[in-house]
């Protein structure tokens, strides 16, 4: 009754003139995350949002920071915790005495205020074209007769105390940008947010903007979100319309766009609650905010509400939850978002004094999410559109010697609407034995937890030389080992020897690779090899091994001299317009990217279109930060040409490829090999949405998953192994006509390497819904020796045993994969429960049947 | 000769008896022939146009349809009192990018041809297709269906589409093209994807577009790689990549927010911004779908354009207008409108012998052979004799655009975007 009671008093709330119809078309964004145990700081979060310039167009901006530090405010610790942080902007400056007051000083006990710091001049920012809002903090109380006042006239006399200040503080902001900002007339002023130990700062510009402006390099919080708006409509952009956008106590950011915004405020305007900002966020942050706070639904049934579970999904949870979900569907329904959307949302749940970071994305899984967890000296969590950014923060945070590794230690992709994980992950700070603890559990509580491994202490300069390890190693240069046998001779030691003994082994190899060409070659391959395979690593993190790895790799890289008489000649942006032809075949033109343009007419990618056109066979690009289209422009019949990533390739990465070999020593991102025609992709590491849309052929090999809708559309001939599995809609439409005769097939095993280097099964070979759906042609091969996959994650195919002729057909390409991988056919492929399995017992074939035609 | 070769030669010189013949009206108007939007005195003043290339001189309505609603409702207001200018001076040509970066593009009538693909239509009737265009120094598409090699040579007119499906898209496609068009949607079916019955794909078209014979083929409603603004701008960047120099035509359908989605094409780079009506499309198109949903174009248009206008970005990017486009006078009340041009299909088929029948997304349903990929009845358009006949379509439309804008004292077709005060309920 009390949560009614609540609504009900909204009906006093002054309706706005204006119609709901959505002022700003939105859709595309860039948003990112970060909490962590300890404060970080906001230059931290500014490497991400540069990194994501790309998916805003300058006109929003905004960031969130929640579980703040009181001496950076100027506060106490007592006055932090209790107060509430009404941030209001002022965008006409002279409004503030009248807004304060109007809707300030009557109601409430200030304990503190103060002009939020800001840089003198906004023209000093680059391409900051409008003027910011003057922001102003008042840390506050409501005054207790006020309070009585408001519980009696709202007959909210029943309400905690606690509730009763945050409804107050709720309606009063309400009015305050109903009368200064909503209205027709010029907009003055907006609270930017109100809730405790939690403050938004937004504008006109890009997201790092904001932190440049409102000087929040150094100015540290606990969780950190941020958003780059990509706006479409309206000449004049207002910061009160970029997010993110606040309920109470939580702030939202959103990439993605509503089909169903009318039903939404329908749905809100039954509750009495009038959007004021007019886009599909605010409205996101309202449901969230009714939800969570007046409904008071745990964090579970909240991600229902707003993410329903359907299809196969909702059929395969317990009983239990069935019954309550489908009550939450039948209420929520026309409250849930509909169309592709990720919402990253930064909570202080004040009962728990947790701060929380939460990822919650859509049932059809149409927008890009990664997450990233890493434990060390401090345990950070990101949430992101894209890997680059989160690897920008974790790099930046490992250059300040914060953190031992760039790279996290896990990665991975929610499944929305599913029930695996309930395509929601939640990072939440908590109190703890020492300061803040930090936890990541999914949707259904289900913690995410990373073993107990050391990470790398301390700079690598430690890591001398030690003699007689030098002495052991095999001899080197072209008459010794492979790289391949010396990475097998090594791999024990790996594992049992510490940081020191690998530190040493690079070492070694780096010197090697200053002594000559050939040993320059073997230096790359077998520093690559470590860096790429999966092998035991002790009770040594594998991301901090990745780190000396990879700090290897690009100090070789680095000493590559610029001149045209070696094995390898290197160019960068500075010396780019050197670029000539190659004085051998074989030569080997290393790139560093670093500086080259992400996209467009300089970018990295035309730059090897360049290169190819001068005759160059084989390039390598290091210092990739989410270069697109890298393989992209080449032209038909490039057979002979191969192409190495390292780094963190961009979105589009070997689209229409057509003869070439590329291989990404790391993960790919969205949209890889789309209209891949012909050659050899090879990917030591996950891949994004849209994996191979609408390819044509292609020899493919991924170590790990897929993302959402691989080999959507496929035609023709492509052969691809994925060792992980996908989020769903496997080669959906695929059309790839007779297997044994021409055509293309997947093979999924349904894998995942343990953090001791093994290859185990995933939960599910295959946990999507959506399998081969409306296919036509080609076929699927699934690992499933547990018979774990049935026919009614079909739509439209037909699941049955191979035979020996589809492992003849298959087995050349899984004899390939061990190669590149070391993923061995005969122990992890074939043995199940420590038994050799026959192929027809271990794989499963997934095949079309023939389609009634709609006419 | 061969046997093929007989049928052909018989089929033809009947084909083109009847097209010579039917306009002379000697055997009056055929009953059946047409429906409202194309009567057949319409269908017949197209075969005269294209047989010789002027307007009309013996009574045949060639102006507009009998619908009762769209272009039909709409007439030309009066033009007393205005000084005529001379029509032979009259400039028709329209520039199809108006940004500031990029390939100065412009053609010497505002028309080009939309794209119909191979599969759906005959390679013959392409071929013509591209012919003309480069006769007339325009463009056609190459709708979804690839790019055959036979197009090749005329690459320079021919703009490529890049549609949800991919079909036949490869690098050097895109490489060829001028102008490379992104197919969101179509007026036809807004919500499906393209439709290509099982019955037309035959080997060559299986072999093009890399999937097996004779099974349908479906593209699907979006792009799968694009679900948000940023993502489309990614697809825009990807189509530079591969070629830098091509320009950009985005190319959607008319739902109610078809404003928001112009200007967020306009964001992320396009050069033209192309609308496709609800009017317009092959026959292989599900019946529930025709002309039941979307927008009509002569509301979308002015939508568009006045949004782009409050916007300040109209003189940055072309609009297009298309979805049963028949007449000259439909291309200039679409322009009065507020279009930069038009896109036509349908009055091409009708130029070299389309009667309506309605039958198109059979496999030996089109008679004439312009939509069909059956190997006989594709042979009955003679690439060469095509050309000739769209050319004059073009030709006659040119002459009745110069004769509208010089009474209204217009020296060039771009005075006349946006002139809705020229336009008048039509009695």
């Amino acid at each position: 009754m009390t949560r009614q009671t609540i609504i009900d008093s909204r009906k006093t709330l002054p309706v706005p003139d204006t119609p709901s119809v959505k002022q700003e078309a939105e859709g595309g964004c860039g948003v990112v995350g970060l909490a962590c145990n300890v404060p970080s700081e906001g230059k931290y979060l500014l490497q991400s949002l540069v990194q994501m310039r790309n998916r805003g167009n300058g006109k929003g901006g905004g960031i969130a920071a929640l579980g703040l530090v009181a001496e950076q405010l100027g506060v106490s610790e007592k006055i932090l915790r209790e107060d509430y942080i009404l941030q209001v902007a002022y965008l006409d400056k002279s409004a503030r005495k009248q807004v304060e007051d109007e809707h300030v000083r009557p109601f409430f006990r200030v304990d503190y205020e103060s002009k939020v710091e800001a840089v003198d001049d906004y023209r000093s920012i680059p391409g900051l074209e409008v003027e910011p809002p003057e922001v102003y903090r008042y840390f506050v109380r409501v005054k207790p007769e006020v309070l009585e006042d408001f519980a009696q006239k709202n007959n909210l006399s029943t309400l905690k105390r606690n509730e009763l200040e945050d409804e107050f503080v709720y309606q009063n902001s309400y009015r305050l940008n109903l009368q200064y900002y909503s209205s027709l007339g010029e907009k003055k002023a907006f609270v930017a947010s109100h809730g405790k130990n939690l403050i938004v700062l937004k504008l006109v510009g890009y997201g790092d903007d904001v932190v440049k402006y409102y000087r929040l390099e150094d100015f540290k919080a606990h969780v950190w979100i941020g958003h780059h708006r990509y706006p479409t409509k309206g000449r004049v952009w207002h910061p009160g319309g970029a997010h993110p956008f606040v309920g109470l106590h939580e702030a939202l950011v959103h990439n993605g766009d509503f089909a169903n915004y009318h039903s939404i405020v329908e749905y809100l305007a039954q509750r009495n609650i009038h959007p004021l900002f007019l886009t599909d966020t605010e409205v996101s942050v309202q449901l969230f905010d009714l939800i969570s706070r007046v409904y008071k639904y745990p964090l579970e049934y909240l991600i229902e509400a707003l993410a329903p579970t359907t299809e196969r999904d909702f059929e395969m949870l317990p009983e239990e939850k069935k019954k309550i979900y489908r009550l939450i569907q039948t209420s929520h329904i026309h409250g849930s978002p509909d169309g592709p959307w990720f919402f990253i949302v930064a909570r202080n749940d004040v009962e728990k004094n947790a701060w929380q970071l939460l990822g919650i994305t859509d049932t059809s899984m149409l927008r890009p999410q990664v997450f990233a967890l890493q434990e060390g000296p401090i345990k950070i969590g990101i949430i992101a559109s894209e890997r680059q950014a989160i690897n920008a923060v974790l790099g930046r945070l490992q250059q300040d010697g914060k953190i031992p590794s760039r790279f996290a230690d896990s990665y991975w992709n929610a499944r929305g609407g599913s029930h695996t994980d309930g395509g929601a992950f939640l990072f939440s700070a908590k109190d703890g034995e020492d300061g803040k603890e930090l936890e990541c559990a999914d949707k259904f509580g289900r913690e995410i937890t990373l073993p107990e491994q050391e990470w790398l202490h301390g700079p690598r300069a430690d890591l001398a030389l030690n003699v007689s390890v030098a002495l052991q190693l095999p001899r080197k240069g072209p008459g010794g080992q492979d790289p391949l046998g010396f990475y097998e001779y090594v791999r024990p030691a790996l594992r049992d020897a510490g940081f020191q003994y690998a530190g040493e082994i690079l070492e070694e190899l780096k010197g090697l690779a200053l002594k000559g060409q050939e040993s320059r070659r073997f230096a790359i391959q077998t520093v690559s090899l470590l860096f790429d395979r999966i092998y035991d690593t002790g009770y040594k993190k594998r991301s901090s091994l990745l780190q000396l790895h990879h700090e290897a790799l690009n100090e070789i890289f680095s000493s590559v001299p610029s001149s045209n008489y070696d094995l390898y000649a290197r160019l960068d942006w500075r010396n780019r317009l050197r670029l000539a032809h190659p004085g051998l075949d074989s030569q080997v033109l290393v790139v560093d990217a670093l500086e080259f343009p992400v996209e467009g007419d300089e970018s990295a990618a035309r730059f090897v279109v360049d290169a190819y056109d001068q005759g160059w066979k084989n390039i390598l690009l290091y210092n990739l930060r989410g270069h697109r289209f890298i393989g992209s422009g080449l032209g038909p019949r490039t057979n002979g040409l191969k192409i190495d990533c390292y780094g963190d390739v961009g979105d589009y990465v070997a689209s229409g490829i057509d003869g070439c070999e590329i291989t990404v020593h790391g993960a790919a991102q969205d949209q890889a090999a789309q209209i891949l025609k012909y050659g050899k992709l090879v990917v030591h590491g996950d891949v994004g949405q849209a994996f191979m849309y609408a390819a044509k052929g292609g020899d493919v090999y991924v170590l790990g998953n897929a993302a959402g809708r691989p080999l959507i559309n496929a035609v023709g001939r492509p052969r691809v192994v994925i060792n992980g599995t996908c989020l769903d809609y496997l080669a959906e439409s695929f059309m790839a006509g007779d297997p044994y005769n021409g055509g293309g097939f997947v093979i999924v095993n349904g894998l995942k390497p343990s953090f001791d280097g093994r290859f185990v099964e995933q939960e599910y070979p295959y946990p999507g819904g959506n399998l081969f759906s409306l296919a036509s042609g080609g076929a699927i091969f699934i690992r499933d020796p547990n018979r774990n996959v049935s026919r009614h994650q079909l739509n439209g195919g037909r699941l049955v045993d191979s035979t020996p002729k589809d492992w003849e057909l298959i087995r050349p390409y899984l004899e390939e994969n061990e190669k590149l991988f070391g993923i061995s056919i005969e122990r992890n492929l074939l043995t199940v429960d420590g038994k050799i399995l026959d192929p027809s017992q271990v794989y499963r074939k997934v095949e079309p049947t023939s389609l009634q035609e709609l006419t | 000769m061969g046997n093929l070769e007989l049928i052909v030669e018989k089929h033809t010189e009947r084909i083109h008896h009847g097209l010579e013949a039917l306009p002379t009206l000697r055997h009056g108007v055929p009953e059946g022939l047409g429906n409202k939007r194309w009567t057949g005195e319409l269908i017949l003043a197209t075969y005269e146009q294209a047989l010789t290339g002027e307007i009309p001189e013996n009574g045949l309505e060639y102006k507009t349809g009998n619908s009762g609603g769209g272009f039909d409702v709409l007439g030309w207001k009066s033009h007393a009192g205005v000084a005529k200018v001379d029509e032979d001076s009259v400039d028709l040509s329209i520039s199809l990018n108006k940004r500031h970066e990029g390939r100065r593009i412009e053609i010497p009538l505002p028309i080009y041809g939309g794209g119909m693909s191979f599969g759906s239509i005959s390679l013959n009737f392409m071929i013509a297709r591209a012919r003309a265009a480069r006769k007339l120094k325009t463009y056609t598409s190459t709708g979804e269906g690839g790019y055959p090699d036979q197009i090749v040579p005329y690459r320079d007119h021919v703009i490529t589409q890049v549609a949800t499906g991919m079909f036949g898209v490869r690098e050097e496609t895109i490489q060829y093209a001028p102008i490379v068009e992104f197919k969101y949607a179509q007026g036809a079916k807004p919500g499906l994807g393209g439709h290509l019955l099982a019955d037309k794909v035959t080997s060559e078209v299986a072999k093009m577009r890399e999937s097996s014979m004779f099974t349908s083929l479906y593209s699907p409603f979006p792009f799968h790689s694009v679900y948000s603004v940023e993502d489309h701008k990614k697809h825009v960047d990807w189509i530079k990549t591969v070629n830098p120099r091509a320009l950009v035509s985005v190319k959607v359908s008319t739902p109610t927010d078809v404003d928001m989605v112009a200007i967020g094409s306009y964001y992320a780079g396009a050069n033209i911004i192309h609308i496709d009506g609800g009017y317009g499309g092959t026959g292989a198109a599900p019946e529930i779908a025709k002309k039941n949903i979307a927008m009509p174009v002569e509301y979308a248009i002015p939508k568009v354009h006045e949004y782009l206008l409050s916007e300040g970005v109209r003189d940055e990017i072309t609009l297009m207008a298309s979805g049963g486009i028949r007449t000259a006078d439909d291309v200039a009340k679409a322009i009065a409108l507020g279009a930069d041009g038009c896109v036509i299909g349908t009055a091409e088929a009708v130029a070299v012998g389309c009667t309506h029948c309605g039958n198109c997304e059979r496999g030996r349903g089109c008679q004439v052979g312009i939509t069909t990929t059956d190997p006989e009845l594709s042979q009955f358009i003679d690439p060469e004799w095509g050309e000739k006949r769209i050319v004059n379509l073009f030709n006659a439309w040119s002459k009745r655009l110069r004769m509208i804008l010089a009474e209204f004292g217009l020296e060039s077709i771009r005075d006349l975007r946006g002139r809705k005060d020229l336009l008048a309920r039509y009695k």
